[in-house]
């Protein structure tokens, strides 16, 4: 076994759909290192979660298709692996958390017995063990009463709790990759941050690495030790978190970062926001998918640009022709919107033109 | 910013073709209308097409049929051997029965009674439930609670046996005393359908906007709530067709529907399944009448329902 | 769950109350009046002067609605008019056969559309899966009475393979007890798979998308990231959830299985209260047409009851709600 526990090399995922087929995910390349908190970025649809499904192989089948690249793991590569080993795998090696605590549950069986089912399949405990465990486990995530509680049924758990229950059912078995696909977006503000706190801390403590994905740049920059920036399918960005936030390199996460509503910012000015929508991923451009919404862009965004470190540094790596820090680049960025701005102005006022005229 | 200023920008650019910076494109693009896209919807349905077609051939073949096909459906032959229980010849197409009357002739006046009884007793069902549910919807509580316990009561009584009773004490065979029998008992599905809509619809913000306008009660039940319910009341419609279909030929099976000289494809099958050894085409051509357009009625009522799903998503 | 079963079972009293008002008043409506439905043709005019004093159909409705309902609960149901007994000895002959037929053909359904609708959800958009989905749609379109006849002709008639009509073979002793209940098995075969067939139809079609609705739960993707094999997955996971709704349409259609029943019965001559019914109604026997009615009707509310207990058994949010 090498220096990563994870390795994901050129993933390409397609789904098949009957105007041809979704590049999901497009040449995806990262790795992680045992124990390592790894964040995955960017907006809905860019890709991520069907790269964590990917890892697990939970794409839904027949419309899901592995295109090609492999995921190592633990010496395995996983895209190659039986059902019958992949299945080995889940629950025992990799846990997953999802988004909706609410709908992510069984409805009709008592929480007890969905913890207890992995630790039955995997470690072949008894039912009495099981049950045992999941009550060490409940109480572990942080759930009071645990041993009344075993018996309960989702419906009867708030949605922070029902989160604190799947993360119990990830970490049963103790797998050494936890990845967890939005874990907060579903929950009220109050809760996430608690969220948050128990998935960092059960981890750290049992050196579990994570893989963090969420459109949430707040929740990378507390608990990730490094941040993936993906967009369509392709990993545009990825530093560490400190460098990333400090400085970013690809007119992508500058509009990520600039699209953060801030608190010291002037109360009436306008929300920021990335112009446009991701592409559509059936005809991708044969560039850089960005291109179309990039201030930056040139002619020769029209070819992909490879993912390369930034000069002066090894971990930091971009997927970007342009250096967006020269003042000559951002002149003209900033000219570029300027102009969209206009256009916009003017086609909007065509379309309140025609709808009066009816 | 000044447009001498920008002219001078983009003279400054550099020697490199600038890319088409995207805009919003959703406010230039042209939209279909809901209802353009719902029948587009069906029409890509095939099988909802065919069953379509089907009824309307159908339609044509007992209302139109008649104008070209000239021969009395009650003319008995019954001196010549040789065209009583005759197989489908040319003469006969779908072959006679044991009086020697023409079994296609027979099938278009009982397919019109038959499909009559569908259609007429729907309507008079939807007016019933529709304005029942309404009136519970709309006006709630006791008035609710009472239509919908009665609603209820209908629905614990076996549909069957209630009809048997009913049909073979109070009606006379006619397929007017039919129609009304079995629309009777045919509105509880629409009734609280209309009254889920209007429950859920009656308190939402576009009603009470309208109300404040001073709109009657009248006018806020038929024009603003009732259109949000169209499509699964449109969808029931279609599949009450062909519920009161086979509702009146197992009435006129048993003897209790509609009787002769009247002709339906239900007292069709009663008398000719005594000759099925003899001559099994008697009953398979009404059978088969039946089973057709109540198979077609459910593949239309099914390619609507997926028509009007507001949670399809368009392909 | 105690309190659950305890609030539906409340819940049905005012609907068992309001049928036997809609009982009484149809008892007016009918021909002839309550006369007609309550005195046997054959009576003497002296028991008939009787049974009206006990009736009290001289009494203003409120009073002889209510010694109707005390007598009916009693199982006084009057006489028949064939064959002058009591309605109740005349419907409980027949109950038996038709109790048999009715849950052979209810669990034949059950377990067939179950297995079906499991197949052809898990194989959706297969060959397998449009095959069956072909054929429920002609199950749906096919009135029971229709099939009955088909089948009949085709299996009893024509191929002489079933026995076409009755319960019994008649004309023949059996010594052996159970040579009489193979051959009574033998009837059954015929109007038991008809009436199974008309609701396996409709029912397979209803889990076979519950189904494909359960399968694409979030949950379902929890369990296969637990490592969850496909067995477990599809009958601890998916088939107990898909299961749920079925339940309610069941229940919904326990009116028309009593209906199907009785055209079954009708169509083989199966002596069940089917055919009784169907006798009687040729005969105008209102007594026996009334209280089958409301047997009827007591047999769909506490069917759809215990429907609704099943439902809180299956479902914890209901049961704890």
């Amino acid at each position: 076994m090498g220096e990563y526990l994870l390795e994901v090399q050129d993933l390409k995922t397609y789904f098949k759909v009957k105007a041809g087929r979704v590049r999901a995910v497009n040449g995806v390349s990262f790795a992680v290192k045992p124990g390592e908190k790894v964040g995955v970025v960017g907006e809905s649809g860019c890709g991520k979660s069907v790269t964590a499904l990917s890892i697990m192989r939970l794409l839904p089948q027949p419309a899901g298709e592995y295109a090609g690249g492999s995921v190592l793991f633990d010496d395995q590569d996983l895209l190659d692996v039986s059902e019958k080993e992949m299945r080995k795998i889940r629950g025992a090696k990799i846990g997953m958390i999802f988004q909706d605590p609410m709908t992510c549950l069984n409805p009709t069986m008592p929480i007890g017995k969905q913890i207890g089912e992995a630790l039955r399949i995997h470690l072949k405990l008894d039912k009495d063990e099981a049950q045992k465990r999941a009550i060490s486990l409940l109480d572990q995530v942080g759930i009071p009463a645990a041993t009344e509680r075993i018996n309960s049924y989702p419906h009867q758990f708030s949605g922070g709790m029902r989160q604190r229950v799947m993360i119990a059912i990830a970490l049963a078995c103790n797998p050494k990759l936890l990845i967890a696909d939005e874990p907060t977006t579903a929950l009220d503000v109050t809760v996430q941050a608690q969220i948050l706190e128990l998935i960092n801390g059960v981890c750290s403590e049992f050196g579990t690495a994570v893989i963090l994905i969420t459109h949430d740049l707040g929740v990378v920059a507390g608990m990730t030790d490094r941040v993936i920036v993906m967009y369509a399918g392709k990993v545009m960005e990825t530093a560490t978190t400190d460098e990333l936030f400090a400085n970013p390199v690809h007119p992508y996460t500058l509009g990520l970062l600039a699209s953060v509503p801030r608190l010291d910012e002037q109360r009436h000015s306008q929300l920021k926001t990335i112009e446009g929508s991701p592409p559509d991923l059936v005809k991708p451009p044969t560039g850089c998918p960005f291109m179309p919404r990039c201030a930056f862009a040139r002619a020769i965004c029209r070819t992909m640009p490879s993912l390369d470190p930034v000069a002066g540094t090894s971990s930091h790596l971009k997927a970007c022709w342009v250096d967006v820090t020269d003042p000559k680049e951002q002149a003209y960025a900033e000219r570029r919107r300027q102009a969209r701005l206009e256009r916009m102005q003017a086609a909007m006022k065509d379309v309140v033109l025609t709808s009066e005229e009816k | 910013m000044d447009i001498s200023e920008r002219l001078n920008l983009n003279s400054a650019t550099e020697e490199e073709v600038e890319p088409y910076l995207e805009i919003v494109t959703e406010l230039v693009e042209k939209r279909r209308s809901q209802g353009r896209i719902i029948f587009d919807r069906f029409v890509r349905n095939r099988t909802a097409i065919v069953g379509a077609a089907f009824i309307i051939f159908l339609f044509l073949f007992c209302f139109a049929g008649p104008l070209i096909w000239r021969i009395d459906p009650n003319l008995n032959n019954v001196l010549d051997v040789n065209s009583t229980l005759a197989p489908p010849t040319i003469a006969h197409p779908f072959g006679t029965d044991d009086v020697g009357r023409d079994t296609m002739a027979r099938f278009m006046s009982g397919g019109r009674v038959s499909l009559l009884v569908g259609l007429t007793s729907m309507l008079m069902s939807l007016v019933f439930g529709i304005s029942i549910g309404a009136i519970a919807g709309y006006y709630g509580g006791i008035i609710d609670n009472i239509l919908m316990r009665f609603t209820d009561v209908i629905l614990s009584v076996p549909l069957y046996l209630l009809l048997f009773v009913l049909s073979a004490s109070f009606t006379d065979g006619t397929p007017k005393s039919v129609i009304i029998l079995i629309a009777l008992f045919g509105w509880t599905y629409a009734a609280r359908l209309v009254r889920g809509e209007f429950l859920a619809l009656k308190e939402r913000e576009f009603i009470l906007a309208s109300r404040t306008i001073g709109a009657k009660d009248f006018r806020l039940m038929f024009r603003h709530i009732l259109p949000n319910a169209a499509g699964p009341i449109i969808v029931n419609a279609t599949l009450l067709i062909g519920i009161n279909i086979i509702l009146e030929s197992v009435l006129s099976y048993f003897n209790f529907g509609i009787k002769p000289p009247d002709a339906s494809w239900g007292n069709m099958i009663s008398t000719g399944q005594v000759l099925f050894a003899l001559d099994p085409w008697l009953i398979l051509f009404p059978a088969a009448g039946i089973f057709l357009t109540v198979l077609c009625l459910n593949l239309v009522g099914d390619g609507l329902r997926d028509a009007l799903d507001p949670y399809m998503t368009e392909r | 769950m105690g309190r659950y079963i305890l609030r539906r079972t409340l819940q049905a009293i005012p609907l068992l109350f309001l049928m036997t008002i809609a009982m009484f008043v149809l008892i007016h409506l009918l021909p002839g009046g309550p006369d007609q439905v309550l005195f046997n043709p054959h009576q003497t005019a002296a028991a008939k002067a009787q049974l009206r004093a006990s009736l009290g159909l001289d009494d203003p409705a409120p009073v002889q609605y209510v010694k109707w309902v005390t007598s009916a609960l009693t199982g006084n149901f009057g006489y028949s008019f064939n064959t002058n007994e009591p309605v109740t000895t005349v419907i409980s002959r027949a109950f038996p056969n038709t109790l048999e037929l009715f849950g052979a053909a209810l669990l034949l359904a059950l377990v067939i559309a179950i297995l079906l609708g499991v197949i052809s959800g898990v194989k959706q958009g297969t060959a397998t899966d449009y095959g069956l989905t072909i054929l429920a749609y002609a199950g749906i379109a096919m009135p029971v009475f229709l099939l009955g006849l088909l089948v009949d002709d085709i299996f009893g008639v024509a191929l002489k393979w079933f026995p076409t009509s009755g319960t019994s073979s008649v004309a023949v002793t059996f010594t052996n007890p159970f040579s009489a209940f193979v051959d009574h098995l033998w009837y059954l075969v015929l109007p038991m798979t008809v009436l199974a067939i008309a609701f396996i139809a409709g029912w397979s079609r209803y889990l076979r998308s519950s189904m494909i609705e359960t399968v694409k739960q979030d949950y379902m993707r929890t369990a296969r990231a637990k490592g969850v094999g496909p067995v477990s997955l599809l009958f601890r996971h998916a088939l107990r959830n898909a299961l749920i709704p079925l339940i309610t349409v069941v229940a919904l259609d326990f009116g028309s299985v009593a209906g199907g029943a009785a055209i079954t019965e009708g169509v083989f001559a199966w002596h069940g209260m089917g055919l009784l019914f169907l006798d009687s109604l040729g005969r105008r026997d209102y007594p026996v047409l009334i209280a089958m009615l409301m047997i009827g009707a007591v047999f769909v509310i506490v069917f759809n009851l215990l429907a609704d207990i099943l439902y809180g058994v299956m479902d914890p949010r209901i049961r704890y709600s």
